[in-house]
């Protein structure tokens, strides 16, 4: 029955339903650029993570579903750094040869199994300018965020495309070039706690934002980690540490 | 992306193998070849106040050919390692780059730091695969291991290995290469006659030293470069302690050189 192009389309669709329904509960994962490169910022279980020297990984989805997908990026990332060079490795590439046909393959091949994740990668460039925000959907999709000149250098990851437009709202209101890394993070929380509102709950007003933090945070655990743009390392990651984000829900 | 069960995939090198960009370990034949290698020579390591300090000269040498005057043989690993080379540099520098990836690979996919054991054991292992080259003398790698750990007691730790890949850990210091005879004897006796053990020496005090042993080592052995007083070609130096590594700028080596050396 599914030689016929209609029940095809409609097991995609179908398909399609399923999936977004699965991922309707996932934690939303902001990132940010600011003074000293890109931050990444979530809420909940591990899900940042380093892919190669200048690359970062945040994801929503079924954890062996980002696991799998993780591991084939770090292993393309690392063969093509090894072999040729660490200058070499481009999250373009990555993305478009490698990670995207293979997800829109396995989302229409409707015996198996999709991948049940939706990532964002974030490539830190030489200048603002070169940064990257890049997001492959389940079905292998692309969304190649500008960053417009270094101006509007965020991207989000949501659980529903409404959240995800109301985050990136809020981050175009409230963004400022320029930001130290702990402005940066309070605005990354912000942002987060927006990406978590009910589909018909009114978005607060920043003052309230702030007031109701904690209790709108519960028992999450933050995890954030950064790209920074003149380490002089040539591993650019950082896990932000505790000591860190201690003010953040100290406020 | 398909891969046996029990793969917990975080072995580069044999992932490497997999896709046919790193050789197989080289067979044990007995063979002599007739190329003569390049070679280069002469390191040292010791355990002073702030860490451990890696030097090594500038010399390659292929036969009785200077082939380099400006070697590098202290490479640094990651954030805290140091891997030191005497014997053939081209499968030198491999094992350091293998080792580098291996440790970052590591890292990125597990989700935690190598040990230092689990460092020591896969440069062990990478002298070990190399055996067959080494029997047939075109790939003898006698590496020092450098390394600083900041949760365990004592931080700092040293390890020498043979080109067979037995490795040694080594509580004061440690020397290889053609010259090494000559710095272990200086060592050995700046660090039990000494003013004071190598330990306790301040970093200033431990660049005199290791300068002082590598020219000793030049005198007598032609394959070390020592310090080169007309091209003012001085050691290479870094540094492993609690902050990293640290590169010692030329300037600073050349004036301890100048007031204490000459």
């Amino acid at each position: 029955m599914i030689e016929e192009p209609y029940r095809w389309v409609e097991a995609i669709a179908t398909r399609r339903d399923y999936i977004e329904m699965q991922l309707a509960t996932g934690s939303p994962v902001v990132a940010v650029g600011y003074v000293d490169g890109i931050l990444l910022f979530t809420v909940g279980q591990q899900k940042l993570f380093e892919i190669y020297d200048r690359i970062a990984l945040g994801a929503i989805g079924h954890p062996g579903d980002i696991e799998r997908l993780r591991m084939a990026a770090i292993e393309l990332a690392s063969t093509e750094g090894f072999t040729r060079s660490a200058a070499d490795v481009s999250l373009r590439r990555l993305a478009y040869y490698s990670l995207s046909p293979v997800m829109k393959n396995a989302f229409e091949q409707i015996y198996g199994a999709p991948f049940l994740a939706r990532l964002l990668f974030v490539e830190i460039g030489a200048t603002p300018a070169d940064d990257l925000f890049l997001e492959v959907d389940y079905d292998g999709a692309i969304h190649l965020r500008s960053t417009n000149e270094g101006n509007r250098p965020f991207a989000v990851l949501a659980a529903t495309k409404k959240s995800a437009e109301q985050m990136i709202e809020f981050l175009r209101k409230q963004f400022r070039v320029g930001k130290n890394l702990a402005e940066t993070l309070d605005l990354a929380l912000d942002s987060w706690l927006i990406g978590q509102l009910k589909a018909d709950d009114a978005v607060p007003a920043d003052d309230e934002l702030r007031r109701q933090r904690s209790e709108r945070l519960g028992n999450g655990t933050i995890s954030a980690a950064v790209l920074e743009r003149h380490a002089n390392m040539a591993v650019r990651y950082r896990a932000v540490g505790a000591s860190e984000l201690a003010p953040l829900i100290a406020k | 992306m398909d891969k046996p069960a029990l793969d917990l995939g975080a072995d580069f090198p044999s992932l490497l193998r997999r896709q046919g960009l790193l050789g197989p370990p080289a067979p044990v034949v007995s063979t002599r070849a007739e190329i003569v290698p390049t070679e280069s020579t002469t390191i040292l390591a010791f355990k002073f106040a702030d860490g451990v300090l890696v030097a090594g000269d500038r010399r390659a040498t292929s036969g009785n050919t200077v082939v380099y005057d400006r070697a590098d043989k202290v490479l640094e690993i990651d954030r805290r390692s140091i891997m030191a080379i005497a014997g053939v540099p081209a499968t030198a520098w491999e094992m350091a780059r293998v080792l580098e990836h291996s440790f970052q690979f590591f890292r990125r996919t597990q989700l935690q730091e190598m040990s230092v054991d689990g460092k020591v054991r896969a440069l062990s292992k990478l002298l070990r695969d190399n055996f067959g080259f080494a029997l047939q003398g075109i790939g003898v790698v006698v590496p020092i291991f450098a390394t600083f750990d900041a949760k365990v007691s004592p931080s700092a730790r040293l390890y020498f290995y043979d080109a067979m890949g037995a490795q040694f850990e080594a509580t004061d210091f440690a020397a290889t290469g053609s010259g090494s005879p000559a710095v272990r004897g200086i060592l050995y006796f700046e660090n039990t006659w000494g003013e004071k053990p190598l330990q306790k020496i301040s970093e200033d005090d431990a660049v005199v030293v290791a300068l002082r042993a590598l020219d000793t080592a030049a005198e007598a052995d032609t394959a070390t470069g020592g310090i080169d007083r007309h091209a003012k070609i001085f050691p290479v130096m870094k540094i492993v302690g609690a902050e990293g590594i640290r590169t010692l700028p030329e300037e600073k080596i050349a004036e301890l050189f100048h007031k204490r050396v000459e």
